[in-house]
């Protein structure tokens, strides 16, 4: 019989090929380009604050970063608490070069794409290096190790004179085809690359999933001894799971210093490592939908919870830190809740919501 | 010579601080199998109620000190009860994610205090001048600080090997389904174990305070540092950690005194723990008295 | 979750998401200003007292009308010492059409200079670094720069030393860019002329035993420690250095070390944790102290206690210097006014550049007149030396310009 392309209308397929499809149906793949035609539209059309850019290229920094991230705790199950640190090498690979060439030299203000690819390899190296404590040790061990490794890091930076101490080392403004982009069009240009990057990796990540190292990892999160027992090699693929989210933390670090026009240590700390963390597990673990919600989500929460002191601190007395006290405790609030009660994350509504459509127009 | 033992000295000063940190962080480990990264926020918490009894309650110093530990034990079991009950069974991500959550909490809610931003400092309760015997010195208040940490080291051994509460602790850390079938409320004990960790971080705190001020900051980075020591020590031996911490208090003073200022060094003593703590994982990941669970390579 | 609780969120998230972009709406004349430093985070014992003194005087020239029917609107944020949470509260000042920026870190200063520098908008910071003049045209420091406190500490402790030799001294500073700021203008100080002898740089962790360094400094032959940092450290440095009886009673005696530091060290908190070992502490800052009774400093207090501060705020020289930066922009606006221009970020750079000569700014809070020039963005140019005497900061001798710095 015939299957409908257009509508889901439950599960029927005959073929493998068809279950590894990215759109299931025709309906799915419009929506998604529709989707994707709306993010690159919008700019147009609404003049966004350059504060509300900043806030929205933050997100899309972390979106990036989560995939990363999302890899290697979710689909590896392999704890990592130092995630900042590799998006610190990646932002520190370029702010090095820029320190060593010069900031407004050819290569960092024209040849930006590569730098930025560079980065994601060079903390795709440290990613596999970190990730050789992996083969030995597991679960709490090996978050224990990633916590040192993360203090490490820090110090490492705020030691060397080469990377300035930590302060920050300045990278100038790139050009495009028009030329330089200038500080009106600075954070809506990086809108646009930083966008198109997440939707590349996306869709990377996607079709991980259904690659045979994407079995592999899922195997040996499952049950590493019998994924040994049918072929496959379980250090190595951790070692190159902690690879893979070098890369993408690397992009990401490289994107953070082209956007804040600068790199700093205090951008990469253990509080940051916990907030990607949170955005992942508040997303959803091991899933694609979760990397997109849970920044989003933490990033809004952070705005919300500046505007809530704001507004609480014009009448209750000035000797309650309150605009300091909501943050964290907005933060932890947030992230306890969701364990408590949601702890698949909100991917998990969105899930609920695509397979209450997914049987539409039947009910069951 | 007298360089090397006033930095032994210092050196057993800061490392039985730690061994009274890690004694609690062990104790909730051994127990519950949870890592309680929040360590540092429960120390600074009994810490800052040490403060508030003394100073704006007006209550000596003795009885302060006994009463913010009972206060942070029920605190303590309070927190478990509420935030950790839900979560037996549950993969262990989401229970480390649950207490760097709390931390958070903690951190808010001692942000509301004047505690978060300022710095404050206990009255001087003990004669301010130094003990020194052949050209090495220590305060009355370390002292006191290393006594207090022994005594209560020694209350808990004691408590563990003795009493019956204590051996259905140990029982339930070793086995859980066979303690719950001889009898042993495992909720209970869980928090008790948590509701311990809480008095000896409020001891902690308190020690601390005395010893360098109340500023929060310094305070709830005790949490962070606690993590080589208890691996160097073991995860689930409180022997442990008190050994361990000796150990790291020695290490730390020996590397400022002859590694930092050599080869431009500055700051060793804040990193070389991690560095350690790295290298015990990669080779000797259960520590030094640690159980050495079977684990294929 | 059941169904009704499955929209319920829907709707709370959809709301938050919306809410989340919008900005509080403003109403009347009003100047905007704004304000971003650490009042939690590292440094916060000096943010605090700084954005409580900002936000007072504030206050107080909007109640007691010193600009007339115009209003001033200060938001003060707190962004932890962090540098990209900086840079997003001036992104956002900007968005609310801020005329003058008060910012607060080194290290978020010197990262923002570019921007300062693009957008010409005149700053005030809390951070007196002397590179931040050099790397924007648009920053007035309101008073000396650390490195003219300290070169001028260490031009002190050259004049004063007894005994013969070269004195031997040590930085102990702290690890960020505000600690390191005065180094390099401290060393040049010295290839200049200066009579001292740097033997180490000590950047402090979260040290909780100092003794290993005490002895280090003292088996090297220093005499004197110059600090650059904020109290906490420095009081647990003169604790142990009590406790291991090093602290000297009088300036300069010999086999023992005397504590001084820049502005940011010293202030009635460091006596408050230090206890009796900070006697003997020397201390540069160009504001007045409530320890010295004086016309600033009984203002000072009232306006404390009107604003219902505590008493540590209210004792503290950062409430002084809040509440000066303040001033300075209020100031600035005022005088643009009565030359009857418009308040633009322009007109007030203009206006602050041509504070000098008779129309220099004599504010109580320091111990000199504001003055601002071409080449000269430094504001108050003398320091004043003061001594822990009894438990209490005292003045000792006239306020002066250190000579080995420009």
């Amino acid at each position: 019989m015939s299957t409908n392309r257009w509508f889901a209308t439950g599960n029927f397929y005959t073929t493998y090929r068809e279950e590894q499809r990215i759109f299931r149906t025709h309906v799915d793949r419009l929506f998604f380009i529709l989707f994707l035609m709306g993010l690159f539209a919008w700019p147009l059309f609404i003049d966004a604050s350059n504060r509300n850019m900043l806030v929205i290229n933050n997100i899309l920094i972390a979106v990036v970063a989560v995939y990363g991230l999302n890899l290697v705790t979710g689909f590896a199950g392999l704890i990592s608490i130092g995630h900042a640190a590799f998006v610190g090498i990646g932002a520190y690979t370029l702010a090095g070069t820029a320190r060593t060439i010069g900031d407004s030299h050819m290569l960092i203000t024209h040849c930006w794409p590569l730098m930025i690819l560079i980065s994601g390899v060079v903390g795709a190296a440290f990613g596999a290096f970190v990730g050789l404590p992996a083969m030995r040790l597991k679960h709490l061990y090996l978050a224990i190790a990633t916590l040192s490794f993360q203090m490490i890091f820090t110090w490492a930076i705020q030691f060397m004179t080469f990377f300035n101490q930590g302060q920050m080392i300045a990278v100038g403004r790139v050009f495009w085809i028009n030329g330089q982009v200038g500080r009106s069009d600075h954070y809506r240009f990086w809108y646009y690359v930083i966008l198109v990057t997440a939707v590349i990796c996306g869709l990377a990540v996607r079709n991980l999933l259904r690659t045979r190292y994407g079995r592999c990892l899922v195997a040996v999160r499952d049950n590493d001894r019998a994924a040994d027992a049918m072929g496959m090699h379980p250090g190595l693929t951790k070692v190159y799971a902690f690879a893979l989210a070098g890369f993408f933390a690397g992009i990401a670090g490289a994107l953070h210093t082209y956007m804040f026009r600068g790199a700093g240590f205090e951008s990469f700390t253990l509080h940051h490592s916990i907030i990607y963390l949170a955005m992942a597990i508040v997303g959803g673990l091991g899933t694609l939908p979760g990397s997109l919600l849970g920044p989003v989500a933490i990033q809004t929460l952070e705005l919300q919870m500046e505007h809530l002191s704001e507004w609480a601190g014009s009448f209750l007395p000035a000797s309650m830190n309150l605009a300091t006290a909501l943050r964290p405790l907005g933060f932890g609030l947030v992230i306890v809740l969701f364990l408590m009660f949601e702890p698949r994350g909100m991917a998990n509504w969105w899930r609920i919501c695509r397979s209450y459509f997914k049987l539409w127009p039947f009910r069951y | 010579m007298t360089y090397f033992f006033q930095l032994v000295v210092s050196g057993v000063v800061v490392g039985s601080i730690y061994a009274l940190s890690a004694l609690g962080f062990v104790l909730i480990y051994k127990s519950s199998r949870v890592l309680n990264i929040a360590h540092g926020q429960i120390i600074a918490g009994g810490a800052f109620i040490v403060y508030a009894l003394t100073v704006w309650a007006g209550v000596p110093i003795i009885l302060s000190f006994l009463a913010s530990m009972v206060i942070t034990f029920f605190l303590a079991m309070s927190v478990e009860r509420v935030f950790l009950r839900r979560l037996i069974g549950e993969p262990i991500i989401s229970v480390i994610m649950v207490t760097i959550g709390l931390m958070s909490i903690i951190d808010g809610v001692i942000y509301l205090t004047p505690f978060g931003s300022m710095n404050y400092s206990f009255p001087e309760f003990l004669p301010s001048t130094p003990i020194s015997m052949g050209g090495v010195s220590i305060s009355w208040t370390q002292l006191v600080g290393v006594l207090i940490t022994f005594i209560l080291i020694g209350a808990f051994s004691w408590f563990f090997k003795r009493s019956t509460i204590g051996v259905s602790m140990r029982a339930v850390s070793d086995d859980q389904l066979a303690s719950m079938s001889v009898g042993i409320s495992v909720p209970k004990v869980f928090g008790l174990a948590w509701a311990m960790a809480g008095l000896s971080a409020a001891a902690a705190g308190g020690i601390i305070g005395n010893i360098t001020g109340l500023n929060f900051e310094t305070l709830r980075a005790f949490g962070i540092t606690v993590f080589p020591v208890v691996i160097l020590g073991g995860l689930d031996s409180i022997i442990g950690a008190v050994v361990a911490g000796i150990i790291m208090g020695l290490i730390q003073q020996f590397a400022a005194g002859y590694l930092d200022g050599n080869w431009g060094l500055n700051g060793t003593a804040d990193v070389l723990p991690y560095i350690i703590l790295l290298i015990i994982l990669l080779f000797k990941p259960h520590g030094l008295f640690g159980t050495h669970e079977i684990e294929r390579v | 979750m059941k169904r009704k609780y499955h929209r319920l969120w829907l709707v709370a998230m959809a709301t938050m998401l919306a809410l989340a972009f919008t900005t509080p709406i403003q109403a009347g004349e009003t100047y905007q200003l704004g304000l971003s430093l650490a009042i939690t985070g590292p440094t916060s014992d000096a943010g605090n007292p700084y954005s409580k003194g900002a936000e007072d005087y504030i206050r107080f020239v909007n109640e007691t009308n010193v600009l007339g029917d115009a209003k001033v609107d200060c938001p003060i944020r707190d962004d932890m010492y962090e540098t990209a949470v900086t840079k997003r509260n001036f992104e956002d000042f900007l968005d609310q059409e801020m005329v003058l920026f008060l910012s607060y870190a080194t290290g978020a200063n010197q990262a923002l200079a570019q921007d300062f520098n693009e957008v010409k908008i005149p700053v005030i910071p809390a951070s007196m670094d002397k590179s931040l003049v050099e790397m924007s045209d648009y920053i007035f420091l309101p008073i000396a720069s650390y490195s003219h406190q300290y070169v001028g500490v260490a031009e002190y402790v050259a004049k004063n030393h007894k005994g013969g030799g070269v004195p031997k001294v040590a930085a102990f500073i702290h690890p960020s860019a505000f600690g390191r700021a005065p180094l390099e203008d401290f060393k040049a100080a010295v290839a200049a002329g200066l009579k001292l002898d740097l033997v180490e740089v000590v950047e402090h962790g979260k040290d909780l035993d100092n003794s290993a360094l005490l002895q280090r400094l003292q088996s090297k032959g220093v005499q004197y420690v110059l600090c650059q940092t904020v109290q906490s450290p420095v009081a647990t440095l003169l604790n142990d250095a009590q406790r291991l009886g090093m602290t000297a009673t009088s300036f300069g005696e010999a086999g023992k070390i005397t504590f001084m530091g820049a502005h940011y060290t010293g202030g009635n908190d460091l006596i408050a944790l230090a206890g009796s070992a900070a006697e003997g502490y020397y201390w540069t800052t160009a504001y007045h102290v409530t320890s010295e009774k004086g016309p600033w400093t009984d203002w000072q207090l009232d306006m404390a206690k009107k604003y219902e501060r505590d008493d540590k705020t209210a004792n503290s020289h950062n409430y002084a210097c809040g509440m000066m930066a303040a001033q300075v922009a209020v100031e600035a606006i005022r005088r643009t006014r009565e030359a009857g221009q418009e308040v633009t970020s322009a007109t007030l750079y203009e206006t602050l550049k041509q504070m000098n000569g008779d129309k220099a700014f004599e504010s109580l809070a320091a111990v000199g007149p504001v003055t601002y020039g071409p080449g000269d963005h430094m504001g108050v140019d003398t320091v004043q030396l003061y001594v822990v005497k009894d438990g209490a900061f005292q003045s000792e001798g006239k306020p002066f310009k250190p000579e080995f710095i420009k």
